[in-house]
């Protein structure tokens, strides 16, 4: 199977078209003679190994307009700035199998520790009874990694408990297959909507067919184009590669990532599901599921503006003010490996975690998974520029990550 | 006890490692083009059977397996990969076996991917391996073998896959004589590390934007973890450039690009020490065409 998100790339270094040119020259041959002990390997290493590059300056991008957008009421980071709820309990995974039960239970308290009120009061903070609410769930990692369906049954139950017809729910994520393959199928969850953004052919993707007619119309365009709102985007001075490939991943492949119209038009609430799980040196986890699941053409971004987009993207009122309530899935975690789900890595952790904060709830998480990382004897880059963009949401009013704002409540 | 970031290299160690190098450039360039690697069929354990065709990525359509992880293959030179999965009723194995451009390739990617190493003793090669996953490696290969649902049962199928496919890999050591480059004392035991570029550094140090060291994906660079007196580790880099002018263009752009959390403290033609956003200490020094690395130091050192 294909595997999902890329991890953090360092910035100004080779892209996905430079790793092509890169490898013409190392076809080229191996010049080795004369050569010192470090300068093994292929190509001129009087010109492959120049002096650090000066910096680019960051991208720019339409995030001002954006921020010109009057806040509403539920606009990011919500009634509870900086808290963070996380509640454990060892007996959610038995010997690895969800627990429905007890992982409702673990639902229950975390809103009402979060809230302060009875879940069903705590509805009434968050939604209307005539609200669209899309659950944007992680599937990365399937079954391993992804966000655990017995975490979303919970979610459904206090929504329709508190009278939220059944039809109004809608589990979503950017692509399609990635939904079914972690288990959100109709069969499931009846009666609930599971959309994806976009679909991708896999097989095409890989090389395994020649055929584009499953994604590509006749006229070049994405078959999910349609799915995109060209009104509301997230426009970043940085072009999308124009091979065929990142077209059926990006659907788009300008300097335009559009939001998806099940985003910008259906969707009145969003209930953020992430996993507990890293992407090189950083985490991926609320902010990542969110920034990079609501909009297409993203992997132009990864280089210039990685860990950026969870802020850019959340910032414009589609997520800012429908984004009512986060919880993140730790019930099983992966502290290295990610973004994908790497076995080796995943540990039974027991928690979740619930904020109206996505950012106060990632710098917590980023905290707790390098200190994960450290006890298990993986190499940890403590350098602050992985966690800078949440001090940039902060700056934006979007977020409250540093003290004495931030808070861990644990119950 | 003295300390082995100052011991600064002289003629005499320089002329060995110059002719170290000559031994094992010349050695490199015996070494053989990709093979075409045949994975083990059915018959690797009774009533294990393939499933689907194996399938192959070479070069950049390696991003189409792992859009996630590439880069750091590229990075350490990467030729091929070849996958294919197993099944035994409702068990599946997936293989996947990456040839890379040399054995130091291939060892390079291997410690990084394999964490604190845990060797199974029935794998015949080196190897970590747990029951959801082998990570083995030998000669130009790093091999995984995913057993995703975590099965302890399948441990037996995962070491005979294993066994099979290693006795089709010829073995190739990779010259170890790069880490003769870090020095030996207070080094920690399974802490060394290759890096090539920017992607392999990145978990390690920042020490600002980009391939600040020039690697290219072409230079290799030695790292270790050394115990301190204070407790925590300090970390050593080491890197010989293809010439001295090449290393000294790498020292002058760190020095004037270096990143905004480290503060430099004492500055001069060959060296400059510098403070972190930890008020850890580090240096980086130049010496012909080599350069030394030392951070996450609890003493400042001297220049």
């Amino acid at each position: 199977m294909r595997r999902g998100y890329r991890s953090l790339p360092p910035d100004n270094t080779l892209d996905r078209r430079d790793f092509f040119k890169a490898s013409g020259a190392v076809g080229a041959g191996l010049v080795l003679g004369g050569r010192t002990l470090g300068a093994w390997a292929e190509g001129d290493p009087a010109q492959s190994a120049p002096a650090a590059k000066t910096p680019p300056p960051r991208p720019k991008t339409n995030v001002e307009d954006a921020l010109k957008v009057p806040r509403t009421a539920r606009s990011l980071p919500g009634p509870f700035p900086g808290r963070v709820v996380e509640i454990n309990d060892p007996r959610s995974l038995p010997e690895g199998k969800p627990d429905g039960k007890v992982i409702a239970g673990m639902f229950e308290k975390g809103v009402t520790q979060l809230t302060g009120q009875s879940l069903k009061d705590s509805f009434g903070l968050f939604f209307t009874k005539d609200d669209v609410v899309g659950l944007k769930v992680n599937p990365v990692g399937p079954g391993l990694i992804s966000t655990r369906l017995e975490l979303v049954d919970a979610v459904i139950a206090w929504l329709e408990k508190a009278g939220l017809p059944r039809k109004n729910i809608i589990i979503w994520d950017r692509f399609d297959y990635m939904l079914k393959d972690a288990g959100f199928t109709p069969e499931r969850f009846p009666g609930v909507g599971l959309e994806g953004l976009q679909t991708m052919d896999e097989a095409a993707q890989e090389g395994k067919k020649q055929d584009n007619s499953a994604w590509l119309n006749t006229d070049g365009t994405h078959v999910s184009a349609p799915n995109f709102d060209r009104e509301n985007y997230y426009w970043a001075d940085v072009e999308g590669p124009k091979d065929l490939g990142y077209l059926n991943q990006g659907v788009f492949n300008g300097k335009f990532s559009y939001f998806g119209k099940l985003v910008t038009k259906k969707l009145t609430k969003i209930v953020n599901l992430p996993a507990f799980k890293n992407t090189g040196n950083a985490i991926s986890m609320a902010t990542k599921n969110i920034g990079y699941g609501a909009v297409c053409n993203t992997n132009r971004l990864h280089g210039p503006l990685f860990l950026d987009v969870c802020v850019d993207v959340p910032a414009f009122p589609a997520i800012r003010d429908k984004m009512v309530l986060n919880v993140t899935d730790a019930l099983r975690a992966q502290y290295d490996g990610g973004p994908d789900g790497n076995a080796k890595f995943c540990y039974l952790y027991g928690s979740l975690f619930f904020a109206t904060d996505p950012f106060a709830l990632d710098m917590v998480c980023h905290k707790l998974i390098v200190e994960k990382r450290k006890a298990m004897g993986v190499a940890v880059n403590e350098n602050p520029r992985f966690t800078e963009y949440l001090r940039y949401a902060e700056r934006l009013g979007l977020g409250a990550v540093s003290a004495p704002k931030l808070t861990h409540i644990k119950a | 006890m003295k300390n082995p970031v100052d011991a600064r290299p002289n003629a005499l160690a320089r002329r060995r490692r110059l002719a170290l190098a000559a031994v094992l450039i010349a050695a490199l360039s015996r070494r053989g083009l990709p093979s075409d690697l045949v994975l083990p069929g059915e018959g690797f354990l009774a009533g294990w059977k393939v499933a689907g065709t194996p399938r192959i990525f070479r070069k950049a359509e390696l991003f189409n397996h792992i859009d996630g992880g590439a880069e750091l293959f590229l990075e350490f030179g990467f030729e091929r990969l070849t996958t294919q999965r197993y099944v035994q009723g409702t068990s599946e194995l997936a293989l996947e076996a990456y040839e890379m451009a040399s054995p130091e390739s291939a060892l390079g990617i291997y410690l990084m991917k394999c964490g604190p190493e845990t060797p199974l003793p029935g794998i015949p090669a080196r190897n970590s391996s747990e029951t959801a996953q082998f990570l083995i490696l030998k000669g130009r290969y790093f091999v995984q073998i995913d057993n995703q649902a975590g099965d302890p049962k399948l441990v037996p199928a995962m070491t005979a896959l294993a066994a099979a496919l290693l006795g089709k890999i010829p073995a190739q050591a990779a010259d170890m004589r790069l880490f003769d480059l870090l020095p030996k004392e207070a080094r920690l035991a399974g802490s060394e590390r290759l890096l090539r570029g920017p992607f392999g550094l990145q978990p390690y140090y920042t020490f600002g934007e980009g391939d600040i060291l020039g690697l290219g994906g072409k230079t290799f660079a030695a790292l270790a973890n050394y115990g301190e007196p204070q407790g925590q580790a300090s970390t050593r880099i080491a890197i010989v450039y293809a010439s001295a002018a090449e290393a000294a263009a790498v020292f002058r752009g760190l020095k004037a690009n270096l990143d905004p959390y480290l503060k430099i403290l004492d500055a001069g033609a060959t060296g400059f020490t510098f403070i972190d956003f930890r008020e850890r200490y580090g240096r980086a020094r130049v010496t012909g065409a080599r350069l030394d690395l030392a951070v996450n130091l609890p003493v400042r050192p001297a220049l």
